[in-house]
């Protein structure tokens, strides 16, 4: 099952550079959360503060509550937050050393599968879920980057989605894809939320509409307005949602 | 249309001649100074054949007595150039040095490249490149005043009394002019070398891919097991070669701190050895007393061979750590 995630004055800097202030944010068990907002507004620092990757930045810095379900982030090893909350990443980054079936099972095995056959079905699994296995399976010991931009992102999906985390932040899964994989990735995050809290940064506000149960509005580093997705999309709060939303700038 | 004086065109004839000749000039040296080895050393190759390889015994004979005849060589009486003392001492010595300075930089490089940022990997870096320009006459200095007696008087016993069941470890702890020390202060040459190239072969890895690894639950070391170092494997092969190159070649430090053995192979670490490079720098004098010209000849040889192993670790090296393109192009 799918945990919540709490946000409580959250604020985050590349060195000297504020790119988060003040963000509280709730967000629920088994929805998928959007993250929109114009380009540089803070979106992938926001989720990256969320599974702690921001931190890893040797400039960057973080302060504020983060908790899931009610822990706090910051009480718990780095590593095991990764482990519960995945991450998928704006541009594909599969291992460039391993194979297909590598890149999904390494996670498995250092989690401690041990066995053979739980590893082959758990990876198997893990590729159906990103709708997937039909087109790597008998080449499943290739390079992973023999394969295409939208192959290799589904690839990301299913390495993240193997380690059964509890929270999956997708940072623009489909802004490299063609419209025929992002129409996959969008069944596979429908499907997903039964067993997995989303969440999702997206330029594509139509993206949002379809998938969101929630959308946020992010602007220069503050959380703006945070609704139901249709609440927002028709009647937003705050004069700069609207102008977003409609196109007037971003 | 600028009407080209004849004194530019005289200029620039003399400018692109001069570019011939040192664009030439690496080949030509290399040539010409393996070309001179090579027949240097003709007549020991023909007098001693595969046993310049084999035999311990390194004798210039008696220099004031008869003459010998073996092959259509002349050489003094009792003469023998055998070189595997040498042969051994170079290998065991460089690859002690790898053994100590493979780690030591390996861990150096990972801290400068994923660690340290700003004025401090700055400084570290300063001190990598500082500690490569070193004379090595200095580190020998060194070896002698601090590393020699505390191997002979620590180090030794120390070892022997933890690890001395294991063969090359037990034994007689000697005078610290050793093997030991030879691979100490070799590494000590070889670890700037080594650790710069390994760092830039890892800034070379993709950040995204290491923020994947981070991603799915990895730690930083299980970043570095699984995703960096599969990655620069290559290179890394290549920079280690490199290093290994070096440490062969290596001279005036290891002949002030290896105790100069002739005649014996090593018995145990704490052993004294010699090396090609630094036997032949150590016996060139003497050699030259040798009427017959047969001591040069064998120090030549010597020569030869330490060229062609060198030659051949840097080359292997240059061909793994050169530049190229990694990702989307993979085997069918
Ligand atoms: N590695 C970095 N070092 C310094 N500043 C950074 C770094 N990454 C991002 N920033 C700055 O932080 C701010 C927010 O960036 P962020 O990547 O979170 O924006 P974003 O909303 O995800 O934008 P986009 O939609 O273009 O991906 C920007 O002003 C950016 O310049
Ligand atoms: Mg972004």
């Amino acid at each position: 099952m799918g945990k919540s995630m709490t946000v409580r004055r959250l604020n985050a800097w590349y060195g000297a550079h504020q790119v988060l202030h003040e963000i509280d944010m709730d967000i629920e068990e088994n929805r998928v959360t959007a993250i929109i907002g114009p380009s540089g507004c803070g979106k992938s620092t926001f989720i990256r503060c969320l599974n702690r990757m921001h931190e890893t930045h040797p400039q960057a810095r973080v302060e504020g509550d983060i908790r899931l379900a009610g822990e706090s982030l910051f009480d718990l090893d780095p590593v095991d937050v990764r482990r519960m909350v995945g991450m998928v990443f704006q541009k594909p980054n599969p291992f460039p050393t391993m194979s297909i079936f590598d890149n999904i099972a390494i996670g498995l095995k250092l989690a401690g599968v041990r066995r053979s056959s739980e590893l082959r079905d758990r990876v198997e699994r893990a590729l159906r879920m990103a709708a997937l296995w039909d087109e790597v399976k008998d080449r499943l010991a290739k390079p992973a980057t023999a394969l295409s931009g939208g192959q290799q992102q589904r690839l990301c999906i299913a390495r993240a989605l193997a380690v059964e985390p509890e929270v999956l932040l997708m940072d623009e899964p489909a802004s490299a894809l063609d419209p025929i994989s992002t129409m996959r990735i969008e069944e596979l995050i429908e499907e997903i939320k039964q067993t997995y809290t989303v969440v999702i940064v997206t330029h594509n506000m139509q993206q949002a509409a379809r998938i969101a149960d929630k959308t946020a509005f992010f602007y220069q580093g503050h959380l703006i307005e945070m609704d139901d997705t249709t609440q927002m999309f028709t009647k937003p709060k705050d004069k700069r949602t609207e102008d977003y939303i409609t196109g007037r700038f971003g | 249309m600028r009407k080209v004086s004849k004194a530019a065109k005289g200029w620039d004839r003399g400018f692109r001649v001069l570019a011939a000749i040192g664009a030439a000039s690496p080949a030509v040296f290399l040539v010409s100074i393996a070309a001179i080895v090579l027949v240097e050393s003709i007549p020991t190759i023909r007098f001693m054949g595969i046993h310049f390889l084999t035999e311990t015994r390194w004798d210039m004979g008696n220099l004031y007595g008869a003459l010998t005849h073996r092959n259509g060589i002349t050489a003094p009486a009792g003469a023998s150039y055998g070189a595997l003392v040498f042969i051994v001492g170079t290998l065991l010595s460089s690859v002690i040095a790898l053994v100590i300075a493979v780690p030591v930089s390996v861990g150096t490089a990972l801290i400068l490249a994923y660690r340290v940022r700003g004025p401090l990997g700055f400084l570290l870096n300063i001190l990598v490149e500082l500690l490569a320009g070193i004379p090595s006459v200095v580190i020998g200095l060194w070896g002698i005043l601090v590393l020699v007696p505390w191997i002979a008087n620590a180090f030794a016993p120390f070892l022997k009394s933890v690890l001395g069941f294991i063969p090359f470890f037990g034994g007689q702890t000697g005078t610290g002019y050793s093997l030991l020390a030879s691979g100490i202060v070799l590494a000590m040459m070889i670890v700037p070398i080594i650790t710069a190239t390994t760092r830039d072969l890892l800034v070379q890895v993709p950040l995204l891919a290491r923020e994947g690894g981070l991603g799915i639950g990895m730690t930083s070391w299980e970043v570095v097991r699984y995703i960096a170092l599969p990655y620069i494997r290559e290179g890394f092969i290549g920079a280690v070669a490199l290093g290994w190159g070096r440490a062969m070649g290596e001279t005036m430090a290891v002949l002030m701190v290896s105790g100069n053995a002739t005649n014996i192979l090593p018995q145990n670490l704490y052993s004294p050895i010699s090396t090609m490079a630094a036997f032949i720098a150590n016996q060139l004098d003497s050699a030259e007393t040798d009427a017959s010209g047969m001591a040069v000849h064998a120090l030549s040889e010597l020569a030869l061979l330490l060229l062609a192993i060198t030659l051949a670790t840097n080359l292997v090296a240059r061909w793994l750590v050169r530049p190229r393109r990694r990702g989307g192009v993979v085997a069918p």
